[in-house]
This record gives C-alpha cells, sequence and structure tokens, in this order.
C-alpha cells in the first residue's frame, strides 16, 4: 500500500499536502460515502455534507446517490480528482486518517445496497479521473450510536483539509 | 463425507452462507445457512405510536425502504380506519415504479449478470461491457430520484405518512420524472435483450408455486388487498398467515415459509407468472415473446423478469405522473377509531411484503413482518439440492457445483438482511 500515512491530531497540513499531491490538475469532487444511522459510520456523509455549502456543484453523499454521480463525474471532460471519503477499517485507533490510492481499495463487493467503491473507482479512472478514497477509523458504529469525539475532530480535519485544495482547485 | 461450502455468499445483501453435505456423489442435505442476527423489530416498535413505527421499520432494508414503508402505510391505515386521499395513491404508485427500477436494475446488471458472462464481478465486466455497466448506473440513478422525488430522500424518505403525504412532488419534479423515464426506455430495452439472449443452466428445474399480490384494477403493479396462487387460488392479504406458515429451522436465524406444505416463489417471476399478461407497451410485446413454460420451474428466469419489469415501470411512469400532476395535494387523513387491524401487502422487488398491525388505543399492540426472502428461503433449498444433486451426476467440479449454486440463490435477488450471505459443500 502506498500514500499511506497516518494524520492524527496536529497532522491536518501533512493531510492537506497529501491531498494536493493526489489532486493534481482539474477539479475536485468529493463522494462522502456511510450511514449517518450507525454513528461513525457516517463520518464521509459528515465531511461531504459540511462540504456541500461552499461546494454545491463538487460535494456529494448518499444522500444524493452515489453511484449516479460517479457516473456523471466520469462523463465530464477534463481532469478530474474525486476523494471518496469513507470510514474504514484501518486497524488503528479511532480517528484515525489515512488516503488509500485506488489500486489498494479493498471494497470490490457489490451488494444490492450498495455498488463497491471499487466499481465507481474504476469507472472513474477509465475516464481518466484520479481516485483516491480518504479513510476514518470509526470507533463506534451501532445503529443510532452517537459519532465519537475522535471521529467528529477527524471530520473536522478532513473537511478543512479538502476546503482547502477544493478552494484552490475548483 | 465432505462438505462443499460457499461460506459468504457474495452479491447478496446480508450475511449467509450454503452448505451441501456430500456422500460419494450422493447429496445428504444442502442448507442455506443465515448468520445476519436477528433484529427483533417487531417487539421494538410494541408500544410504539404509528408514526414512530414509520422511523423504525423502513430501515430494515436501505434498498426497498419504500416497500417497507408503503406495507407499514397500508397496514395501518387499514387498522385506524383511513382511506388515503386519491393523490397519495398515485404518489404511491410512483414511489414503488422508482424503487422498482432502483433495485432491479442494479440485480440484474451488477450482481447477475457477471456469473452468466463468466466475470468475478460487475467490477471486472467494466473491461468489455463498460456501456452496460453505465447503462445499469443510469437506470439505477434514475430509480433512486424517483425514490427521492416522492418520499423526501433517497434513502429513508419521510415525505409517505400514514394518511397521505408530508410533501407532493412539485410540477416541475414530475415533469422532469416524465421525460426521463420516456428517454431510459431504450436502456430498459436493451436489459431485456441481453437476458432474453442468455443460456439458463436447467440444473435446477422443478415445479413449484408463485405467489403474488392481485393488483387493483386488474393492472399490473406492486400492490393489492388480495394474493394470487399460481394454482388459481385466491386469498384474502388478511389471511396471510396461512399463505406463509412460518416456521423456525435450527440452521438459520430467518424463518421459513411453506404453503400447504409446499414451497413457493414470491418476486418478479411470480409477478409476471400471475399478472404477466396485464403488462403493457413494449414490455407486454417483450414478455409475449420471451415468456415460456421454462419460468415455471427455473428460478434463473427471475432474472430475465425483473428486466421485463422493470422497462414496464418505466413505461408506466408518465401515466403516473400525469395523474399526480392533475391533482391538487389533499390534507393528510386523520384516522377514524384508535383500535384496530389490519394488513398491508405490497409486491417489494424481492416478492410480497407483508406488514401486519394490531392497535389498541392509538399505540401498536402487535406488529408481524413476514418479508420475500423469508417465504424463498425454502423454495431456494429445494431448488440448491437439485442442482447440486444433478450437477455431481453430470461430473462437475467442485468450482462449477459452487457457481451454479450461487447463480441459483442469486437469482432470488435474496435480501437476507431483511430476512433477518450464503454455499458450504461437505462430505461424508
Amino acid at each position: 500500500m502506498h500514500k499511506l500515512r497516518d494524520a492524527p491530531g496536529g497532522a491536518e497540513a501533512r493531510l492537506r499536502a497529501e491531498l494536493e499531491d493526489v489532486a493534481g490538475k482539474g477539479k475536485v469532487y468529493v463522494l462522502g460515502l456511510g450511514n449517518t444511522d450507525r454513528a461513525d459510520d457516517g463520518a464521509g456523509v459528515l465531511v461531504a455534507q459540511a462540504l456541500k455549502k461552499p461546494f454545491p456543484e463538487f460535494s456529494f453523499s448518499e444522500h444524493d446517490g452515489v453511484e449516479g454521480t460517479a457516473l456523471d463525474i466520469s462523463e465530464r471532460p477534463g481532469d478530474a480528482t474525486v476523494f471518496f471519503v469513507d470510514a474504514a477499517n484501518l486497524k488503528s485507533p479511532p480517528g484515525t486518517i489515512r488516503v488509500i490510492m485506488a489500486d489498494d481499495i479493498n471494497d470490490k463487493e457489490i451488494t444490492t445496497h450498495r455498488v463497491a467503491v471499487a466499481l465507481m473507482a474504476t469507472l472513474l479512472e477509465k475516464s481518466g479521473k484520479n481516485v483516491a478514497v480518504v479513510g476514518i477509523q470509526p470507533g463506534r458504529i451501532e445503529f443510532r450510536g452517537t459519532v465519537t469525539s475522535e471521529v467528529k475532530d477527524s471530520v473536522e480535519i478532513v473537511t478543512r483539509a479538502l476546503a482547502a485544495v477544493m478552494s484552490a482547485h475548483n | 463425507m465432505r462438505e462443499l461450502s460457499i461460506e459468504n455468499l457474495a452479491r447478496v445483501e446480508g450475511h449467509g452462507g450454503i452448505t451441501v453435505t456430500l456422500d460419494g456423489k450422493k447429496v445428504k442435505s444442502v442448507t442455506l445457512d443465515i448468520h445476519e442476527g436477528p433484529r427483533l423489530l417487531e417487539q421494538l416498535v410494541k408500544g410504539m405510536t404509528p408514526a414512530d413505527d414509520l422511523n423504525v421499520v423502513p430501515r430494515i432494508c436501505a434498498i426497498c425502504t419504500l416497500s417497507h414503508r408503503f406495507a407499514a402505510i397500508r397496514g395501518l391505515e387499514k387498522a385506524l380506519g383511513i382511506k388515503a386521499p386519491e393523490k397519495a395513491a398515485w404518489t404511491r404508485e410512483l414511489m414503488m415504479l422508482g424503487e422498482n427500477v432502483e433495485s432491479n436494475s442494479l440485480h440484474t446488471m451488477l450482481l447477475a449478470l457477471p456469473d452468466f458472462l463468466g466475470y468475478p464481478s460487475a467490477v471486472a465486466m467494466l473491461n468489455d461491457h463498460a456501456d452496460d455497466v453505465k447503462r445499469a448506473l443510469r437506470l439505477k440513478k434514475f430509480g433512486n430520484h424517483v425514490m427521492a422525488v416522492t418520499s423526501g430522500r433517497i434513502v429513508h424518505g419521510e415525505n409517505p405518512v400514514v394518511g397521505g403525504f408530508g410533501k407532493y412532488p412539485s410540477k416541475k419534479a414530475l415533469e422532469e420524472i416524465k421525460l426521463k423515464s420516456h428517454e431510459l426506455v431504450p436502456d430498459a430495452v436493451r436489459v431485456v435483450e441481453i437476458f432474453a439472449s442468455l443460456e439458463y443452466p436447467t440444473y435446477s428445474e422443478a415445479e413449484t408455486l408463485f405467489m403474488s399480490v392481485n393488483a387493483p384494477r386488474k393492472e399490473y403493479g406492486y400492490y393489492g388487498d388480495t394474493i394470487l396462487i399460481s394454482n388459481g387460488k385466491e386469498a384474502n392479504a388478511e389471511d396471510y398467515k396461512k399463505l406463509t406458515n412460518e416456521r423456525v429451522v435450527s440452521h438459520s436465524f430467518a424463518k421459513r415459509s411453506l404453503y400447504q406444505e409446499k414451497t413457493f416463489t414470491v418476486g418478479a417471476n411470480a409477478r409476471l407468472i400471475n399478472m404477466g399478461k396485464r403488462l403493457d407497451g413494449q414490455a407486454a410485446d417483450l414478455f409475449k415473446e420471451h415468456y415460456s413454460d421454462k419460468w415455471l420451474k427455473n428460478p434463473l428466469y427471475n432474472n430475465l423478469a425483473q428486466a421485463i419489469e422493470m422497462l414496464w415501470s418505466l413505461e408506466h411512469m408518465p401515466e403516473i405522473v400525469d395523474k399526480v400532476a392533475s391533482m391538487d395535494d389533499p390534507a393528510i387523513e386523520q384516522p377514524t377509531r384508535t383500535t384496530g387491524s389490519g394488513t398491508g401487502a405490497v409486491e417489494a422487488p424481492r416478492g410480497v411484503l407483508y406488514h401486519h398491525y394490531e392497535i389498541k388505543d392509538g399505540l401498536i399492540d402487535v406488529a408481524d413482518i413476514i418479508t420475500p426472502t423469508a417465504q424463498n428461503l425454502d423454495d431456494i433449498e429445494k431448488h440448491l439440492k437439485l442442482t447440486a444433486e444433478r450437477m455431481l451426476a453430470d461430473d462437475k467440479q467442485d468450482e462449477e457445483v459452487r457457481l451454479g449454486l450461487e447463480m441459483v440463490a442469486r437469482a432470488y435477488d435474496p435480501c437476507i438482511s431483511c430476512a433477518t450471505h450464503l454455499v458450504a459443500l461437505k462430505r461424508v
């Protein structure tokens, strides 16, 4: 696995630099994944929702239909980078943030409930877009649970870092 | 003794497996093992108000969330003596068409098709069939859009309520649905053509019964007050217990169903077998062209049935949109009683879904939810056993047998999360 780095508290600048490295040229999109009914599992959706107001054309979540959004972006001309933001089991302490490149995405299974990130990532890459996943380690994922303070902090860090990159590119 | 196992059936929803126990080439048993834990939702909603119930039960499933919501609303409205306004009834039909397109496009093209074309997944299909994968995503996106417009959100929308809708779709949004549904018909026709051109293995073939709702107005549709059985009988949905006869088995957290001691199928094939003559448009033409007696025996034809039905759902949308758009927004109908009982039967994408409620002094006293996958499980096991026996008799290798079994199980589009992944081949 490459481009993989812990970004605990205080490492926001490093995360931002890493996202900027991945972004390269073109527009930057965010697709937030997860289930907000399941506490920290909804971290990606929380990031996308926070970015929706300043970047309504560039930030989407499960609530907008991520598969359709990925299809739309794949059909747009020009360079672009898509950051999927999702809760991920990084086998690390809650709130750990890692940037995972498309080749390293393990989520290849499509179910009736969800098209795999790998399908959307492959579709986007075949249309010339950059893809990476920003993973946040959840601490609690039970139904109707509350978001942990560690993940809440990480959601804010990722949101600020992505906002900075999106401001520079969009 | 040997065990051939598929410990975690992929491309279905939920956690389960299939275990085939073999003695030489003889199949001792086939079990569809459900590992998904019971969620006890029926107990959870006891004592809740009908409005609170609607915040809970649609969360049984994120893909047929609107089917669960609609079934619950129908059961609760019957119990409370409410007749929903006409505009609410048509808007509910529209949301069910959207959910059908959303679910059937995903299952046919992204979950079932890779098996037939020899790919491990739709991700691998992208290299050679990118246009078809994109077609599936376009259809799914549109189905999601219709769900969002009618219910308020893509998943777990809150607009449909007991007695009507909190908010109706705007005329502009309805007009967009009408235009887009026309535009996507060729995509849906292509899906039918793909599934009509496939070779369906015959190992699983066996007679069975098919159950579906009897949709109103003698039209095709996704809800009804009576249940059609392919043996020519018809039963009141209120008698759902006599139709399903739920029982517990030791290897599964999901309950099982038998009708008169026989297994039965619910789903798109059951709907088309029982109501296919009611289709219209290109869907009717393609159904006539591709329907055969094989549908009555081979569960793999459920994939083709889903494709034809998805086309009908798209073709039917403009008519429903016109009806909804022509009516003023009515007020939400209020209960006429606080104590009563009622059963809501709807066609979720996977088949008949029942929500039964008994309400006492405005609060839920009894809730009983019977999902389509739970009704299909015994039928799946029957067809899996035949498939294993015939493939082994045909000297098929274990990997081929595993794929054959997975294809049969997947054809039912099982939602194990709803019912409470799926194959192990065990030799003795």
